[in-house]
């Protein structure tokens, strides 16, 4: 049985088509992520699988159960965190995760030590009765996630959790899910962060304008998303740079020019700027800037769907 | 399974949310300002306004006093409540819980119905102490109090339904329809005087059955029998409750 299994799930707001013919399965046990920019469908996907919005098309099952038609049951297995933190601020943390849990139907006794658990968990037992409006973003956020797991769900939503927070804050979340991932619980997040995708999925889809653009499999997913990374390089006197030179280069798969500057992209930046040094020392050019760049989502998405026009001179390594 | 679950099902793991939900918006809305103008102060002005220069029978004035204050504060926390927490996106909370909708409409109606009982003691007891009005029927007086209090609670939760973040925008429809509702219930105009073209709109308020059974409890001399306003409160409950659930369904697409 799949925790999530999404088909042809499409939705309208009057005129804007937010989601065309979305499908995709998530095994049980596995973190889901779901990548995709501004506008994608995200949100939207998420809240329909939570049954917070029908679908105008297609039906979404969670742990088999058709999310409309039983929506009660299907919620029971969830937990939420949406997109925004949505706590009540007038109330302490405390308050925040008893009424949460009073919601789920959860006992007095294993709320309150499920509570006190995960403000422990999550870095927030000395506010624990303080009013939640004084709170920083990264305490609200955490709140948050502590709000979605009172229940012990089977199956944890999570609404781009990581998005705009500092490093502490995103590590305790990060470490969570891979708490949870191990424990068994089904984990589906949402992010417009490749690297985080990367790092905290088994699985990625992409989406993009409603359409999923790239899913099941994995592996060349990661393979794709290593292979667009990039160093951009400066030379002096770039005139005497040529883009075909710049292509022979070991492990190149493309050479961008972009203003004075030369976009190599690889997936070994580190062996191409030997490449470039030795090149460099060859033909008597100085190399005066040199950056590393991650792999951008617009790169993996040119790569997965091939819709680009701007390429030229494409090499493919593998 | 939880031990609520095994002792009564659904039901009750039900109820218990909607008691969750009532007991959150008395934490954190009965002291808002706002709140408090709109129902406490607004229905005594009100009636100040009306019943100030009348040759004034306080048996016919206080529970005329007391239906008003019920039909402003019970339908005056969740038209402010509902906009400010879809506005926070607290509301997403409530609607993606594992419990029915009729279940969040009625907690959210619970917090009103509670808010205006207390509310309603207020010219209660002042009519005992200031006035010597005496209630003679303890049984309508309080289903009186309970219904009419419940079911403005629910119009109040029907109209929060209409999909928006300001509280102003809700309130301003409620006071469409609450304004009204005061001249056509014979709080101001007794039943029996109302010319018999106007009984057909006074039929269709349910201010107007909650009054007259509160006028029963210290007059003793309703217009209908109490059974009928009992059975038309019930009624408008249920439309309302109804109405709203499938309003909510309906802009939640
Ligand atoms: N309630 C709504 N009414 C109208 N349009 C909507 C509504 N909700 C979403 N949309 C539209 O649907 C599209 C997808 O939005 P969605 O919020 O799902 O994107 P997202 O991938 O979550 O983006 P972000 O990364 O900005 O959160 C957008 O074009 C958005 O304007
Ligand atoms: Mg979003």
């Amino acid at each position: 049985m799949y925790a999530i299994e999404a088909l042809s799930l499409s939705k309208r707001f009057g005129n804007i088509q937010a989601l065309s013919g979305v499908d995709f399965a998530v095994n049980e046990g596995e973190t889901f992520g779901f990548l995709g920019p501004n506008g994608a469908g995200k949100t939207t996907t998420i809240r329909i699988l939570t049954g917070i919005s029908a679908p105008t098309e297609g039906t979404a099952r969670i742990f088999g159960r058709d999310i409309v038609r039983d929506t009660i049951a299907a919620r029971r297995q969830m937990g939420i965190v949406h997109e925004t933190s949505n706590i009540y601020t007038d109330l302490s943390a405390w308050q925040n995760l008893m009424f949460t849990a009073e919601l789920y139907n959860v006992s007095r006794k294993d709320r309150e030590k499920r509570g006190s658990d995960l403000l422990e968990l999550f870095g927030l037992s000395e506010r624990r009765d303080d009013k939640t409006n004084g709170f920083s973003k990264g305490m609200k956020r955490r709140l948050t996630l502590a709000m979605g797991l009172i229940n012990h769900p089977r199956l944890l939503f999570l609404d781009e959790p990581t998005s705009g927070l500092d490093v502490q804050s995103n590590l305790i979340i990060r470490d969570v899910i891979r708490e949870l991932n191990k424990t068994g619980v089904t984990v589906f997040l949402t992010t417009h962060n490749i690297e985080e995708a990367n790092l905290a999925c088994d699985r990625v889809a992409i989406i993009n304008r409603g359409h999923i653009a790239a899913t099941d499999s994995p592996e060349r997913l990661k393979h794709t998303i290593r292979s667009v990374q990039s160093i951009e390089v400066a030379f002096e006197p770039v005139s005497l740079v040529r883009v075909d030179d710049l292509e022979q280069i070991p492990r190149v798969s493309e050479v961008r020019k972009q203003g004075d500057k030369f976009r190599l992209i690889t997936e070994d930046p580190p062996g191409v700027l030997d490449g470039v040094m030795e090149y460099a020392k060859d033909h008597h050019i100085r190399v005066i800037s040199v950056k590393t760049l991650g792999p951008s989502l617009e790169d993996v998405f040119i790569r997965l769907t091939g819709l680009d026009i701007r390429t030229k001179g494409v090499k493919t390594v593998d | 399974m939880t031990d609520l679950e095994d002792q009564c099902g659904q039901v009750c793991t039900e109820l218990h949310a909607a008691w969750a939900i009532a007991k959150k918006d008395i934490r954190i809305y009965y002291l808002k300002p706002n709140i408090i103008v709109s129902g406490m102060l607004f229905p005594l002005f009100m009636f100040l306004a009306f019943a100030v220069g009348r040759p004034a029978d306080p048996t016919v004035m206080i529970p005329g006093l007391i239906a008003i204050t019920i039909l402003f504060s019970a339908s005056s926390i969740e038209p402010v409540s509902i906009p400010i927490e879809r506005r926070m996106k607290t509301f997403d909370r409530l609607l993606s819980a594992p419990i029915s909708l009729h279940t969040v409409v009625l907690g959210e109606s619970m917090s009103g119905f509670l808010y205006s009982l207390g509310i309603a003691f207020v010219p209660l007891i002042a009519g005992i102490l200031l006035f010597q009005t005496q209630v003679i029927g303890i049984a309508p007086l309080v289903a009186g109090l309970l219904l009419t209090s419940f079911c403005f609670a629910t119009m109040g939760t029907l109209f929060a339904a209409y999909p928006t973040e300001s509280p102003g925008d809700i309130m301003s429809m409620l006071n469409l329809v609450r304004l009204p509702l005061i001249f056509v219930s014979g709080i101001f105009i007794p039943l029996d005087q109302i010319p018999q073209i106007g009984h057909f709109i006074t039929y269709l308020s349910p201010l107007t059955y909650g009054n007259d059974l509160i006028h029963a409890a210290f007059a003793g001399d309703p217009h209908f029998n109490p059974i009928v306003d009992i059975v038309m409160l019930l009624f408008f409950i249920l439309v309302f409750q109804l109405v709203a659930n499938h309003l909510y369904k309906k802009f939640n697409e």
